[in-house]
């Protein structure tokens, strides 16, 4: 059973661990208003458009955004329990569970790859590109290049995830974490969880009304 | 300070299998019907939306994210995160909802004859 270092300027392991965990918060923090900016963008869009985004919702891909959300439900349950799984020291059920979220979000990353075809053959494409007849009004061409730009954001964070949960179940593998220390497992997962909250608010506001 | 996730084989400390199924649950069902509710189109429609969104936030944030179980410094973090991009969307909205010029003049000349009011 490995034990993690002790940085010297700690006290214990509880203070490195709860400055660990202090400190991905505020990382944590800091990617929501990275997207926050773009929420305000799209508030600020539908105040002056409401109409055309009105519409433009209704026509968007409902079931591949319906979809993909339970999808990213499921992959914060089953990343959720990797941590669980963890501090009952099974650690091949962690794995385990770290790669069924690899699994759900690759299928997120097919799903969306998917739509943005459709979205091309219709047109829907974000500013100068934007070709599609049958909504051809400036705010329609707004809703679909804020579509672009934050899902597209959100693909982007998705991928990252991926490679942060790839080198987490990695890790694991080699029992590197355990019941009394598993904090990096922990922080990585919070990751994938804001990338799932995101997508919880970008749900309503790109796909539903 | 001891830290709250020091756990011991014997008894494993932190949440519960059914929490976290239950907080599954009721994620599913939320989602649902901001799905459902959507699909009937009343005034209050996209505020609504937004209130199970943020039930959905903080469902994800308290259970899958160990909030419950974490220290006040770091759900500071997040209250201050959610303080700001309140003001920031809240305050960019109020910007352009009270201006009198769009959209005369939000639009751009019509160049390519593309676009139709």
């Amino acid at each position: 059973m490995t034990v993690p270092s002790l940085g010297e300027q700690y006290s214990g392991y509880a203070r490195q661990e709860e400055t660990l965990r202090f400190g991905m918060w505020i990382f944590l923090a800091s990617e929501s208003l990275l997207f926050g900016g773009l929420f305000a963008l799209y508030a600020a869009y539908r105040g002056m458009y409401t109409a055309d985004f009105d519409e433009a919702v209704r026509h968007n891909t409902l079931v591949y955004g319906t979809v993909n959300t339970y999808i990213l439900l499921t992959s914060s349950l089953t990343v959720a329990l990797s941590v669980w799984a963890i501090r009952r020291e099974r650690a091949r059920l962690a794995v385990g569970l770290l790669l069924a979220t690899v699994a759900l979000g690759c299928g997120f990353l097919v799903l969306k790859t998917l739509e943005y075809i459709e979205h091309w053959r219709e047109g829907a494409l974000p500013g100068p590109f934007y070709h599609w007849a049958e909504h051809p009004t400036f705010g329609a061409n707004r809703f679909f290049t804020l579509y672009w730009l934050m899902t597209g954001l959100h693909a982007l964070h998705v991928t990252a995830g991926l490679v942060v949960l790839l080198w987490l179940a990695a890790r694991a593998q080699r029992r590197r974490y355990t019941a009394a220390h598993h904090t990096t497992l922990e922080m990585g997962t919070l990751y994938w969880h804001l990338i799932d909250v995101v997508w919880i608010f970008l749900w309503p506001i790109l796909y539903l009304i | 300070m001891v830290s709250r996730t020091h756990t011991s084989p014997e008894e494993p400390e932190g949440i519960p299998l059914r929490t976290y199924a239950g907080t599954y649950v009721v994620l599913l069902v939320l989602a649902t019907l901001s799905l459902l509710l959507s699909r009937i189109h009343f005034t209050g429609g996209l505020a609504v939306a937004l209130v199970i969104a943020s039930s959905k936030a903080i469902a994800v944030l308290w259970f899958f994210m160990h909030l419950v179980e974490q220290s006040s410094s770091s759900r500071f973090a997040v209250v201050i995160a959610v303080s700001l991009m309140a003001i920031l969307a809240g305050l960019t909205l109020v910007d352009v909802a009270t201006r009198h010029t769009f959209p005369q003049k939000a639009e751009p000349m019509p160049s390519s004859g593309f676009y139709q009011r």
